[in-house]
């Protein structure tokens, strides 16, 4: 209880500081809306199904670029204000709070494929339809999830480095090759595949456009249950990953003593 | 009369000297080249897997490759350079900056001086790319001419920069301009798309920025084009770079006069 309370309290917390300064959305998703407006022009002289892919894909950029932004500078803010080492020192484990805010970043996320829905419905006129709402909705929710045990492991690692702001802008385009937000994975080289593969948010957008697209012919071959089932199995593994990271990172930072150093 | 002259002389020497070490001492070498080397890769790979899966016929993978490569030189002349005066407010040493009676011009070009040369360097790792990766021919390329246009377009970029960086000055943080500025040129320099794809009230704005020009000059090099077939394009790139340096110094008095009277030199959050 006392850890659920820890994470509502995080999540509360990254909020407000949100609505504080809500500017700082706009380095966190500039990216992949972007990203998206492009691929739109290039997609102009293809049909329905094929723009509504690329809608999807930038929407899931958006949420995977904010999740990525918001774990990398969550812990380079604390850093630089100095506040890190209070908050790794109360009774809690570091663990709760990064989970709270990893949450609230991912559903922020979400403003993103909004603005994308937007622009792709009024400027680029495509046609929304849904092709199962409801397990469009399962998907998209356990997709927001895993993105969020995605974003534990990050923030963890991003504890011991004064880099984390190098690394966040260094890790988004990769994940945007890597995991086929835009264009199948069968594209790219054989050897990146098992990369893509370990990827949760590779699997969520092909959940996501197997709901969608009522033609989608270029899905993995596990089909919707199959990425979900896949996509939890990999979520379970972040998160474990990030509760061992998260003790490894507390027993070092207290030993080494430079947790505040940049 | 020397003193007018080597004062801001020494101090853009030293100004770009400590923008080197300053960058070496809260990145590690090892870090700075991996971001040198996997930065450019990843962004051009994006947009070319984009198009071999579009297959657009007005945009080939030649077309988006080597648009990428050059735009990759925003990373360092625009968000780098951009951040800047954020950079200095952030560390809370802005206003020790401001209060020294040198001259600003040569602290904050002094300051973008290292960013051009890891600007040509970001540039040349990714036309290596864009040939020996992503399968760009360049038998009939024009090098020199292409050098011309790298070099050109990273000193028009970085005016560029410096010209918006003044605006971090009296923004709270020069890192949401950067950020916007760096991705904008995706969609409107011609990089992954011909710019007559954007709607007619749009493109006055491609032509405003100096990579527009940089990338149609960067195609007709790789196409074999001289120096005297792109010099117009060069002319007007470098007339953008001049006036973006000359606008960005007027911006940044002004913006600074309006930070001292404003009291806003150190609102950060």
């Amino acid at each position: 209880m006392a850890r659920l309370r820890a994470v509502w309290t995080a999540f509360r917390h990254q909020a407000l500081h949100f609505f504080a300064d809500p500017q700082w959305l706009i380095p966190n998703i500039i990216a992949p809306f972007i990203l998206t407006l492009v691929a739109l022009m290039l997609f102009r002289s293809a049909s329905g199904n094929v723009v509504l892919y690329a809608i999807l894909g930038g929407g899931m950029m958006g949420m995977w670029g904010n999740t990525l932004y918001a774990s990398g500078f969550s812990i380079q803010s604390e850093r630089w204000w100095g506040t890190l080492e209070s908050v790794l020192a109360v009774p809690t484990s570091m663990i709760w709070i990064i989970a709270g805010r990893a949450i609230w970043n991912s559903m922020v996320g979400i403003l993103n494929g909004f603005f994308i829905l937007v622009i792709a419905v009024t400027v680029f006129q495509t046609p929304l339809n849904l092709n199962d709402v409801p397990l469009f909705i399962l998907a998209f929710v356990l997709t927001l999830i895993s993105l969020a045990c995605l974003g534990l492991v990050f923030s963890s690692a991003f504890v011991l480095t004064r880099s984390a702001g190098v690394l966040t802008n260094g890790l988004e385009f990769p994940i945007y090759v890597g995991t086929g937000t835009m264009f199948p994975i069968a594209l790219l080289p054989f050897w990146t595949q098992p990369l893509a593969f370990s990827l949760g948010p590779t699997w969520g957008i092909d959940a996501i456009r197997y709901a969608a697209l009522s033609d989608y012919s270029s899905g993995l071959t596990p089909g919707y249950w199959g990425d979900l089932a896949i996509m939890a199995v990999l979520s379970v593994c972040y998160l474990v990953i990030a509760v061992w990271l998260f003790k490894q990172v507390d027993h070092r930072a207290r030993r080494d003593a430079n947790l505040g150093r940049y | 009369m020397a003193d007018y002259v080597a004062n801001p002389l020494r101090v853009f020497w030293s100004s770009a000297v400590l923008a080197k070490r300053a960058l070496f001492a809260w990145l590690s070498p090892g870090l700075w080249l991996m971001q040198l080397f996997t930065m450019s890769l990843f962004s051009i790979a994006f947009f070319v897997y984009v198009a071999k899966y579009v297959q657009n016929p007005d945009v080939s993978v030649a077309f988006v490759a080597v648009g990428n490569a050059l735009q990759s030189v925003a990373y360092v002349s625009i968000f780098a350079v951009c951040n800047i005066t954020g950079e200095e407010k952030e560390q809370g040493t802005l206003q020790g900056v401001l209060v020294s009676p040198a001259n600003r011009f040569s602290i904050f070009v002094g300051r973008a001086m290292f960013q051009i040369v890891n600007g040509l360097a970001t540039v040349g790792i990714a036309f290596f790319y864009a040939a020996f990766l992503f399968g760009v021919d360049f038998s009939s390329a024009n090098l020199l001419t292409l050098a011309a246009v790298v070099l050109m377009t990273t000193f028009a970029m970085t005016g560029f920069g410096l010209m918006l960086s003044s605006l971090g000055m009296y923004l709270r943080t020069s890192m949401v301009i950067a950020n916007i500025f760096l991705f904008i040129g995706l969609l409107f320099n011609g990089v992954n798309f011909p710019i007559s794809y954007l709607p007619a009230f749009l493109q006055p704005i491609s032509y405003a920025m100096p990579m527009t020009y940089g990338t149609e000059a960067a195609r007709a090099a790789v196409s074999g084009a001289s120096i005297a077939d792109v010099s117009g394009l060069l002319a007007s790139e470098a007339l953008i770079g001049i006036v973006a340096i000359l606008l960005g110094y007027v911006m940044l008095r002004a913006f600074e006069h309006l930070a001292r009277s404003k009291g806003t030199m150190e609102r950060l959050y």
